[in-house]
């Protein structure tokens, strides 16, 4: 006879103005199980979370803790149950001190009435030292990492006593080895009782650490497995209803002439204790390959290609050619004209235009292209954002919908298109797959391996190493802002690039 | 789920049309109960009055409009209406004395020499106000905020050194009898036609030139529009340039109506109106969004209602102004926002701080009553509005929203 579960959703139901966001859904947690959600974006994983923190109330079905009905108005009433949830976008106060935000809302108080910051501080301290964290209290929250700012969050759900800790993709922005830590957090956290709720697009961790998965898909509940008698490949062919061909191995490229070399570039980072950003960093891209960029978290990959596209600080130094000629561009629009398109690491913040509709999302970079007689011709520009909405298979509703209303898969696969109308002979991908699905993420794979075919100099950077390892002909390392490492195709493989990017 | 953004476009719509209807019921609403009958017995001059004051608030509302949908703010509109007129009063006063001094025509070149003084300070403004925000870096908020202040001041201090070295007497006003002027003030159309140019001019630059598409990317999201490959710094030049030249031209609209430049109190505040017509079409104040017909409406909007309360209670449209101005952007906010607010489940009146509101918002509206209709109208509406508070709040604790 199995045990009554923890936590029991019986036919929940949410309705948001033209869209069913969760549909007659079924879950059931044990205690002190790790029972991971999986499936695509929009599938309504978040809601649901959102529906079991008291963040959004449902328009149908029953939630039971512990085999009572419960009705919550609110997160408070969700955390006196026992429930605590770390959001994807972390919900912490950036200027407060780590210790405010672990007790925001719950300050306590000494005998005058006034704040009794020496408790507070104790016991932060004690519970950061539990999660491996070795921030101080006192520390200005919005100076931390991110893996430590969640852990701050993970410090809050614990002085909450929560027995329940719902975690919406927590790894998808930390580094190997932040989730590294997170995981033995989240191992002892499960041994003394804890039950935890953990949402995720990786299979591997999903694999490594549940003891049941629920599928979600189309906001249904498709089905509860359990961990050892199911697959990697049966969840996500569940999640995306039909199955995924493994990111078809690509055949080799073959590259031809140098388009770009950079030199001994070097970046300072003035009043930091290493000195610089980029230390001394060399390579070169030929057409028609793509060179991946491997590194932890603050290792560089970010400030090398926004160097390259000048979209960073314009104190470097060292050299950068392009097609054999020496440049130095002062703002990203030369670095557009002369052939140079990036895609920004953070999709929402640094690449869309949510005001602005599809096509003119894509057109935006070469609008000059769909003048006719000095005015933008409506016509024009549609048929000008036709052509890359068709060459990156942009699922869309129409030119005119809006670019929010797309899944995070087409929104990229639009910032990716905004370039190609630019003609670019290089084109810099940070971490161009961060927070896709499984299926768009093959699709981009896709894509991207098109687009080189046909000439294309690619940089590539990825946080996932599989990912790296699938699309790139080479792979640079780089670690703390030097270049530790630079592998072929046939020498990378996860462990040389590891051992490569925490070489200090 | 993309439901927080998905229902822009049909609310922009919505927002347009109903701005439309307000407008004309509260035309007719005027027209029913103003006890004057002006706008059935005086037509033409009603409309007079209103479309010069709409022409000259939308001048600069549109400038105002330009620089929100690009993402920053322009606070310095009032003043900037201030030192333009004095500008243009001041060059013909330095050009021809004898002639203004005696109240006779200064000449056509001495006009255009006025005129395009005027405009060049608004390009200056504008570009100074360009250089705080994209190389010193100052918030657009602060920078405009500087000149707000800064330059009424510069107006007052150059118009008393310009009076004091030209005429006998140190003044803080310069009189504007020129026929040019004269002709401006009596000739409601010039305005009316300057502003229908103007958002025609407008209208076209944000919708249909690479320019207005770039205003609207660095509004929704200016690092974005950077690393595409948009010369933000340039196109926020642009923007802070059209904003101070609007109101250059309203400042020579001012001083030709008035016949007066005076640095001291012309346009002030008016910077508040012109961001309430535009906040009122529907520029949201994070940049982005915002129409030229929106704008447009917002301002027709607003003067028609300070001028249905001026006739409707018989005092002087400026007694009241302020309190229509900021009644009015309250109210055509909330209800723009009102789905989003009920999809929440947020009540109007909750907790501790919606009791507060209760007797507070009956004391404001019987005060206001009483001010205007007299003792026994207001004591009874503060307490019908009591009432009809108390309620609301009533009924939302019973539907258990809030809290």
């Amino acid at each position: 006879m199995s045990p009554e579960p923890f936590v029991a959703m019986r036919g929940i139901t949410k309705r948001f103005p033209g869209v069913l966001a969760l549909d007659d859904v079924h879950l059931e947690v044990l205690p002190g199980e790790f029972h991971a959600i999986c499936g695509e974006n929009g599938a309504g994983k978040s809601t649901l979370m959102k529906v079991l923190s008291g963040v959004e109330r449902p328009d149908g079905g029953s939630l039971l803790v512990d085999g009572r009905a419960m009705a919550f108005s609110g997160t408070r009433d969700a955390e006196r149950a026992g429930i605590a949830i770390i959001h994807q976008e972390l919900a912490l106060v950036d200027t407060l001190p780590v210790m405010a935000n672990v007790f925001l809302g719950r300050e306590r108080r000494g005998p005058l009435g006034l704040l009794d910051d020496r408790s507070m501080a104790r016991e932060t301290a004690g519970l950061l030292e539990t999660l491996e964290c070795g921030v101080s209290p006192h520390a200005p929250t919005g100076s931390l990492r991110v893996g430590d700012q969640q852990l701050v969050e993970i410090a809050k759900a614990l002085s909450l006593d929560a027995r329940i800790l719902v975690m919406d993709e927590p790894t998808s922005a930390l580094t190997e080895s932040e989730s590294a830590r997170l995981e033995r957090v989240i191992a002892a956290l499960k041994a003394r009782g804890t039950t935890i709720l953990f949402i995720s697009h990786k299979m591997e961790e999903v694999f490594r650490m549940a003891d049941r998965i629920t599928v979600l898909r189309d906001g249904r509940s498709i089905r509860t497995l359990e961990r050892k008698e199911t697959s990697p490949r049966e969840v996500t062919s569940l999640m995306v209803g039909r199955e995924i061909e493994e990111a078809a191995k690509i055949t080799p490229r073959r590259p031809t002439d140098e388009i770009l070399a950079v030199e001994g570039l070097t970046l300072p980072w003035p009043g930091h204790a290493r000195g610089y950003r980029l230390a001394d960093i060399s390579f070169s891209l030929r057409r028609g390959e793509v060179l991946g960029v491997a590194g932890l978290m603050g290792a560089g990959r970010t400030e090398l290609l926004e160097t390259i596209f000048a979209a960073g600080g314009p104190n470097w130094t060292g050299s950068i050619r392009l097609r054999g000629r020496e440049v130095r561009f002062s703002h990203p629009a030369e670095a557009v004209r002369a052939g140079i398109a990036m895609v920004p690491e953070d999709r929402k913040r640094l690449g869309l235009f949510p005001d602005l509709d599809v096509g003119a999302n894509v057109t935006l970079s070469a609008l000059a292209r769909a003048l006719r007689g000095g005015l933008i011709s409506r016509q024009a520009e549609d048929a000008l954002a036709a052509g890359p909405l068709r060459a990156t298979g942009v699922k869309t509703p129409g030119v005119h919908a809006a670019i929010t209303g797309l899944s995070g898969g087409n929104q990229q696969k639009c910032v990716i298109g905004r370039w190609l109308l630019t003609d670019p002979a290089v084109l810099l991908l940070d971490d161009p797959t961060r927070g896709i699905d499984v299926g768009a993420k093959a699709e981009l794979y896709g894509l991207i391996d098109r687009l080189c075919r046909e000439g294309l100099g690619v940089i590539l950077t990825s946080s996932e190493l599989p990912e790296l390892l699938t699309l790139a002909d080479r792979i640079i390392v780089l670690a703390e802002g030097r270049l530790t490492a630079s592998l072929s195709r046939d020498e990378a493989d996860e462990q040389r690039i590891l051992e490569a990017a925490t070489a200090g | 789920m993309a439901r927080e953004r998905s229902g822009r476009w049909p609310i922009h719509w919505t927002g347009e049309w109903t701005l439309l209807v307000a407008i004309l019921l509260v035309v007719a609403i005027t027209a029913v109960v103003d006890g004057n009958h002006s706008y059935v017995d005086r037509p033409l001059e009603s409309l007079r009055d209103i479309a010069r004051n709409t022409a000259l608030l939308g001048i600069f509302a549109l400038g105002a409009a330009v620089v929100i949908i690009a993402g920053g703010i322009d606070l310095s509109l009032g003043s900037m209406i201030a030192l333009s007129g004095t500008i243009s009063a001041t060059t013909m006063l330095a050009l021809a004395p004898a002639e203004v001094m005696a109240f006779k025509p200064v000449g056509g070149l001495v006009v255009a020499a006025a005129i395009a003084a005027s405009l060049l300070s608004g390009l200056a403004v504008g570009s100074l106000h360009a250089w705080l925000v994209t190389a010193v870096r100052l918030p657009p908020f602060i920078a405009t905020l500087a000149t707000l202040v800064g330059l009424r001041s510069l107006a007052r201090a150059l118009c008393e050194s310009t009076t004091g070295a030209m005429t006998p007497t140190k003044s803080a006003i310069v009189n504007v009898a020129d026929p040019f002027f004269k002709m401006i003030r009596d000739n409601v159309w010039i305005p009316v036609a300057v502003f229908a140019v103007l958002a025609v001019i407008t209208w076209i630059m944000l919708t249909r030139t690479v320019l207005g598409r770039h205003l609207q990317a660095l509004g929704g999201n200016e690092e974005a529009a950077r690393l595409a490959g948009i010369r933000t710094e340039n196109v926020k030049w642009f923007a802070y340039c059209f904003s101070a030249t609007t109101a250059a031209v309203a400042g020579i609209f001012y001083v030709a109506n008035e016949s007066v430049a005076a640095p001291v109190n012309q346009g002030r505040g008016h910077e508040l109106n012109a961001i309430a017509a535009a906040v009122v079409g529907g520029c949201s104040l994070t940049g982005g969004v915002g129409t030229v017909p929106g704008t447009v409406l917002g301002t027709i909007f607003l003067r028609v209602v300070i001028d249905a309360v001026s006739k409707i209670i018989k005092t002087g449209a400026d007694v009241y102004e302020g309190l229509i101005v900021g009644v009015v952007v309250v109210i055509a906010v909330t209800f723009s926002q009102a789905g989003r607010e009920a999809a929440a489940g947020r009540g109007l009146l909750p907790g501790g701080l919606g009791l507060c509101m209760v007797p507070i918002l009956a004391v404001f509206i019987g005060g206001t009553v009483a001010m205007t209709t007299g003792g026994l109208a207001g004591l009874a509406m503060g307490l019908v509005t009591a009432a009809a508070l108390a309620g609301i709040r009533l009924w939302q604790s019973r539907r258990g929203v809030g809290a």
